[in-house]
């Protein structure tokens, strides 16, 4: 199973409503049949290459403002051909630069818009930007951005990446991201290179190789995952030859192979949680001693009431059915059998 | 014993044309037709671009390009098995041969040429499935396919070491 979850896609923002007396927001946007073609084109190389499960990212500049942003994503899952054993996924990229550095949005009253996503990210780009993502956001919650995608093509990357706040970041469960465009000196998404957060040209090659080593040296290999943010069709790559590129940095073997599968696995997993209370997701197993009367009952076990928040559209994996929020079948079967064998 | 050990690696050279990649096979002989001379010559530039004269020393004396297919793109490069990561490093930072956009998908590594050619007669087997599963043609249609699938086949079997 190889995961691609940087799949940049831009919108550009559709006809304004120009009729003065509408206060309402754009709540959806329409995609036209050119658009979705090439989505679909791109989608076709990346299941050619062997990617199963893909995750298209919106990019958000500084702030998220909870009244004019809006979500696009949505509708363009709805609006792909489903391809089966193949999992489409929505994240969101927020770039941190200083203006973000008060605050960007991330708060609890606009939990019901970042729901939307499965994954959230964070790109900063300061100092100040990096330490607040290591240690604040990457605490379990409602609101926890799992994945910080550095800036790796930039000519010097704007902070010391510091042992102990990478360290704290990775035992609160967030992951450093590698983009693998950098490396192929390909065109990055537009919207990090108006922002200054990334950089096209031949220097961004040398840039990425330099950074992205440092990167891996000083996580130590674990917690890295790696993506695409590739923006021109050319510059896909098939994920064995990602994982051969990224060993190149000094990763052993089998850790280069583990960010491309088992890392992303484990991360959208523990993204899921964002949806539970501070990312607790066992179920407590309630057991009746075997004499007593209530042992005679075969109600499904009272659980953590757990907000179901997978859209209809996308299909679930296999890896998901633990957190529904109904037990299943089987679940049921289960408990009913263990029930009667504590009777008998 | 000092055996020299080889990496053979099976790739598939997919053209991309006007920005977005051709992944049907196309039979029509196009403009863009490379062969396996081009192909060294462009993965010695990258290997000299990407890794210096240090990286093609290590990597050019036993770096050859065995067998190459116009028709499905397969190419089977031999290199030495210390080595081979720069040079599969090296093909998959590769982006144009003679001018023309390509995509490398590296398919199969091995280190015997027996299971080279066992995946690149695997792999012509499933592009010529998808070819037809495209064409939509009724059962009972006799392509020529089947005659290419010998053919390339008793090339591919021919290789030596």
């Amino acid at each position: 199973m190889f995961f691609d979850l940087n799949i940049p896609i831009k919108k550009s923002p559709a006809r304004l409503n120009t009729s003065k007396k509408s206060k309402l927001p754009e709540t959806t946007t329409t995609w036209t049949t050119a658009e979705i073609a090439d989505i679909e084109r791109r989608v076709d190389v990346l299941v050619h290459l062997g990617y199963t499960v893909l995750a298209f990212s919106q990019t958000v500049n500084k702030k998220i403002d909870p009244k004019t942003h809006v979500n696009f994503l949505d509708n363009l899952i709805s609006q792909l051909r489903t391809r089966s054993g193949i999992v489409y996924l929505k994240r969101l990229n927020i770039i941190l630069d200083q203006d973000s550095e008060k605050g960007f949005g991330l708060v609890n009253a606009s939990v019901s818009l970042f729901n939307a996503y499965d994954l959230i990210a964070l790109v900063p780009t300061t100092h100040n930007t990096f330490s607040s993502a290591c240690l604040t956001h990457s605490l379990p919650s409602q609101l926890t951005a799992h994945i910080i995608s550095l800036p790796l093509t930039l000519p010097r990357l704007p902070y010391h990446m510091k042992h102990t706040l990478i360290r704290t970041a990775i035992k609160n469960g967030a992951v450093f991201e590698i983009n693998y465009v950098g490396a192929l000196g390909g065109e990055n998404d537009s919207m990090l290179v108006e922002a200054d957060a990334a950089e096209n040209g031949p220097n961004a090659k040398r840039n990425w190789w330099a950074s992205s080593r440092e990167l891996v040296r000083v996580t130590k290999g674990r917690s890295i995952v790696v993506s695409g943010g590739i923006v021109n069709e050319a510059d896909l790559r098939a994920p064995r030859d990602v994982a051969n590129l990224i060993s190149m940095l000094g990763l052993a073997q089998d850790a280069a192979h583990d960010a491309s599968s088992k890392t992303p696995k484990s991360l959208i997993i523990r993204a899921k949680t964002r949806q539970t209370h501070r990312a607790v997701l066992s179920e407590p197993a309630v057991v009746f001693p075997a004499n007593s009367d209530l042992a005679e009952s075969s109600n499904p076990i009272e659980k953590l009431d757990m907000e179901d928040v997978v859209t209809a559209d996308s299909p679930q994996p296999q890896k998901r059915q633990r957190e529904d929020s109904g037990p299943s079948k089987k679940k049921k079967r289960k408990q009913n059998r263990e029930d009667t064998q504590l009777v008998a | 014993m000092v055996r020299f050990k080889n990496r053979w690696i099976l790739v598939e050279f997919i053209p991309i044309t006007q920005g977005t990649a051709q992944l049907g096979k196309s039979t029509v002989g196009s403009a863009n037709s490379i062969d396996g001379k081009a192909i060294w010559s462009a993965l010695k530039q990258s290997v000299l671009n990407n890794f210096g004269d240090t990286g093609w020393g290590a990597v050019g004396l036993s770096l050859t390009v065995k067998y190459f297919s116009p028709t499905t793109n397969i190419c089977i490069i031999r290199v030495a098995r210390d080595q081979h990561n720069i040079a599969w490093g090296a093909l998959t930072l590769l982006t144009s041969i003679d001018g023309t956009r390509y995509l490398p998908n590296v398919v199969h590594v091995s280190g015997t040429i027996r299971h080279a050619q066992l995946a690149a007669i695997a792999h012509n087997r499933e592009v010529i499935a998808r070819y037809r599963a495209l064409a939509e043609n009724p059962a009972a249609y006799q392509d020529s396919y089947n005659t290419f699938l010998e053919s390339t086949e008793r090339e591919i079997e021919a290789l030596q070491d």
